[in-house]
């Protein structure tokens, strides 16, 4: 069923979008931050880098004491509060923005929450694993437990108070991208009206030592696309959407941003860590994406790129592009938001997401940032120095290839009607 | 689209497949293992141990060279599918395709690896982190690693939400089927129970403590009940619309009717919450929207485990549900397979047939504060529709309905 003949009970709207990233918190800083195309990834100082092969990652270095005050007037929230992990702060800082954008009301309660994440709080369990001896020992117990992939979408549905279906995705790098495409078949079977999706991810030693045992991470700020690329930068943040039918948004005049059109999901089953060569499974999550839209490939307006960096990973999604849009590969405007905030790892398909629709929205793709020109075997048609506006900006693909071969793509439309 | 389930396959401290554990609850017995505490994540007065499974048992079930490389949940997730593939009469090639996702759930992914690798960068350096190593922790390792032996190329998620991480797991694969990407899925659940999470459910004061005996047993639903045994193991079901199984003949354990999902924001992060009377609501709601009735529901598979508050919980929310409605028999079996590792899914299908269950091991004294009773060994006559429970320390809750299919 093609996008235009569902009715608006199954036709899902974005209304809400929250983020926090390397450039701060909030969807607008994000923005200012991509425009400009000056990366916000470099010396980080979260844990001494000193040690490792590369010292370089986008971190988060805004304040989120504010978090810290929520409930200050209920002496178990402000408990719950204190005992958050970075990437809990994140995504509740995220959803709180995204939530607030939406306008939806604080009563709200019987929404969903469908997160991707791959370190949840690591960081800080990283810290209590490094001490030794007996965690039996340790203080507080909730910040073991804030190690789990499941922490930052619980804190959130907890602050929030939500009673509505919760679902975690922990599939590395599509994490959060079938996080959203899980909250779209909910929303479109009627199991909910109301979904917070996206993801959070947070820096620690352990992915940033993993990812550069696999020579996968660049010295330098990851290049894109680049023929001197080297691999990818590890950054940290959360990106969310208030997904609801447009029905409820309808009912409650809420203001829809941009449709969710399409998902669509797939797998190499080719590799653990590395991308089929022919980029066979990303093309076949990007077939469905568009497929389930309703849409043609030549509906595509641009494409926002998994794009880490990794000599494989954009050779593959290059093969990928071909596959799908065949010559028209080389001219589908195409950007890299990981250039700009480093890899968010579950968390990347959240804010690409967020950041597909803010291109949608103003009708223009961000730069990619990084240095050196496009790789002649990758010939994509990246949009570079500064923002490019575009005549047509209807439909975007937001695509991601994550390890163990599991590959996520979203369609978004802009809102024609415009926001009312 | 009727999802039904073709294929089992499981692992678990009662041994390999589903006839070792319908012998294991029959006799209700849970096999249990001397816990490591050597690694000094535990304190001296710490449970000691746990539902383990001895590697040798699903040696056979691993594809030779390629297991090597493979972290404990790889192994035992690739050998449970291998067996859902074989109960569902499928050739391994036959099984793969565009159109086969898989969906998994962990709770706590490979803490062996995660452990290891830490160590290995705070001893050596993190230049010394092993890439296999690192490979292998991501938690959807299992979910590739059985992509890649099927060539399972359709939808390929892992869901990690504790304890319902299974049940989750099912309820994705539900959506799988019915919104069309997919024909087969593989879904289940698998956790290995290493000595870093035992001992950090310890401390959280999960676990069974030594009763008079000096025993560690679960009491579920018990008045006196202290905690829950942790364990591994690995649960697979392969899931197919019910057409397609019926037309190639396919033998049917079960019809997944339904799923149900919700949230209990009063939960902590580390434990169960109170909110019984919205669970119930959401409960109800669901099956209402399914077209059931907590009256249509003739046996419950409960998740119940020996926990003081999860066991609280799950009785309260029962009985809300059930409120002026006599409560179907309550079958307990983690009281024999433990809290993790996917045992209350198979169980489930057990639940479904003739399967003969122990009087529920362990449990003695009715607690008066939730006044429910698993099962006593009566007589019991084969359910035409069972609801399995899964509610999750953190807040999550998932349910879904397992019907007869003739």
């Amino acid at each position: 069923m093609s996008g235009a003949e569902r009715t608006d009970a199954r036709r899902i709207v974005v209304t809400g979008l929250g983020a926090v990233s390397p450039y701060g918190r909030g969807r607008d800083v994000l923005w200012r931050g991509l425009d400009s195309g000056q990366a916000a990834i470099g010396e980080f100082d979260l844990f001494d880098s000193t040690e490792h092969r590369t010292h370089l990652a986008g971190q988060v270095r805004a304040s989120f004491d504010d978090l810290d005050q929520l409930g200050s007037d209920d002496k178990d929230q402000a408990r719950r509060a204190q005992r958050l992990s970075r990437t809990d702060r994140f995504a509740l800082s995220a959803a709180r923005e995204a939530f607030g954008h939406a306008d939806l009301n604080e009563s709200t309660r019987d929404f969903g929450v469908f997160f991707g994440c791959s370190t949840g709080g690591m960081y800080e369990g990283e810290g209590l694993f490094e001490a030794r001896g007996s965690v039996a020992h340790r203080p507080m117990s909730s910040m073991l437990a804030a190690h789990q992939n499941n922490s930052p979408a619980d804190a959130v549905a907890r602050a929030f108070g939500t009673t509505g279906p919760i679902e975690v995705i922990s599939s590395a790098c599509s994490a959060a991208s079938m996080a959203i495409e899980g909250a779209l078949q909910a929303l479109r079977a009627g199991e909910l009206d109301v979904a917070l999706a996206g993801g959070a991810d947070g820096l620690c030693r352990l992915t940033y030592a993993g990812f550069n045992s696999l020579r996968a991470v660049d010295e330098q700020a990851c290049r894109p696309f680049r023929e001197e690329r080297e691999g990818l930068s590890i950054g940290e943040g959360a990106g969310v959407l208030v997904l609801e039918t447009l029905e409820h948004a309808r009912a409650r005049r809420a203001a829809p941003i941009a449709e969710l059109a399409g998902a669509g999901s797939s797998c190499d089953a080719y590799h653990m860590t590395a991308p089929h060569p022919e980029g066979l499974g990303a093309a076949a999550a990007i077939r469905a994406a568009l497929q389930d839209s309703g849409i043609d490939h030549a509906d595509v307006d641009f494409f926002n790129l998994h794009g880490t960096g990794t000599p494989h990973n954009d050779a593959a999604e290059w093969q990928a592009l071909q596959n799908v849009f065949g010559e028209r590969a080389a001219t589908l405007p195409a950007t890299s938001t990981k250039s700009g905030v480093g890899h968010l790892l579950g968390a990347c398909g959240g804010l690409e997401a967020v950041v597909t629709i803010l291109c949608l929205d103003a009708g223009v793709v961000h730069p990619t940032t990084g240095e050196g020109p496009v790789d002649p075997e990758c010939p994509v048609d990246l949009v570079l120095g500064r923002a490019r506006a575009l005549d047509r900006c209807e439909y975007a693909v937001s695509a991601n290839l994550a390890f163990g071969g599991a590959n996520g793509a979203l369609v978004f439309r802009r809102w024609s009607e415009g926001r009312s | 689209m009727n999802a039904v389930v073709t294929g089992v396959g499981t692992i678990g401290p009662w041994g390999v497949g589903l006839e070792a554990l319908a012998d294991a609850l029959q006799q209700g017995e849970l096999r249990l293992s001397e816990v490591d505490r050597s690694k000094g994540f535990h304190a001296k007065s710490s449970s000691r141990t746990a539902g383990l499974v001895d590697p040798g048992v699903y040696r056979e079930w691993l594809p030779g060279k390629a297991a090597r490389r493979m972290s404990v949940n790889s192994r035992m997730t690739l050998a449970a599918a291998r067996m859902a593939a074989k109960s569902a009469e499928l050739e391994e090639s036959e099984v793969g395709g565009e159109r086969t996702a898989v969906s998994m759930g962990t709770s706590f992914a490979s803490s062996e690896f995660t452990a290891r690798l830490l160590e290995q960068i705070n001893e050596n350096g993190p230049q010394a982190a092993s890439p296999f190593l690192f490979m292998e922790t991501v938690a959807n390792a299992y979910a590739g690693q059985v992509a890649m032996h099927f060539d399972a190329r359709g939808s390929n998620s892992t869901v990690t939400q504790r304890e319902a991480s299974g049940a989750l797991a099912v309820a994705r694969a539900l959506y799988q089927l019915s919104s069309g990407p997919a024909d087969r899925v593989i879904a289940g659940t698998v956790d290995e129970m290493s000595p870093l999470p035992h001992a950090i459910l310890d401390r959280f004061r999960a676990l069974a403590r030594p009763d008079a005996d000096g025993q560690e047993l679960p009491k579920v639903f018990d008045k006196d009940r202290a905690g829950f045994i942790a364990s591994e193991g690995a649960t697979v079901f392969l899931l197919e619309p019910e057409e397609l199984a019926k037309q190639r003949n396919a033998k049917i354990f079960g019809r997944v009717r339904c799923a149900i999902r919700a949230f209990d924001p009063t939960a902590p992060s580390h434990d169960w919450g109170t909110g019984a009377t919205e669970l119930s609501a959401a409960l109800v709601r669901g099956l209402e929207r399914n077209g059931l009735a907590p009256s249509d529901i003739d046996r419950i598979v409960s998740g119940a485990s020996g926990s003081k508050t999860g066991d609280r919980l799950e009785a309260l929310v029962l009985k809300e549900a059930w409120a002026g409605l006599e409560l179907p028999t309550v079958l307990a079996p983690k009281s024999v397979t433990g809290e993790y590792g996917g045992g209350q899914l198979a169980a489930a299908i057990l639940a479904l047939s003739d399967q003969i269950f122990a009087p529920t091991p362990g449990f003695e004294k009715i607690d008066p504060d939730l006044e429910i009773r698993p099962y006593d060994g009566s007589p019991m006559t084969t359910p035409a529709r069972v609801l399995v429970s899964s509610l999750a320390s953190g807040g999550a809750a998932c349910w879904f309905v397992l019907e007869s299919c003739p």
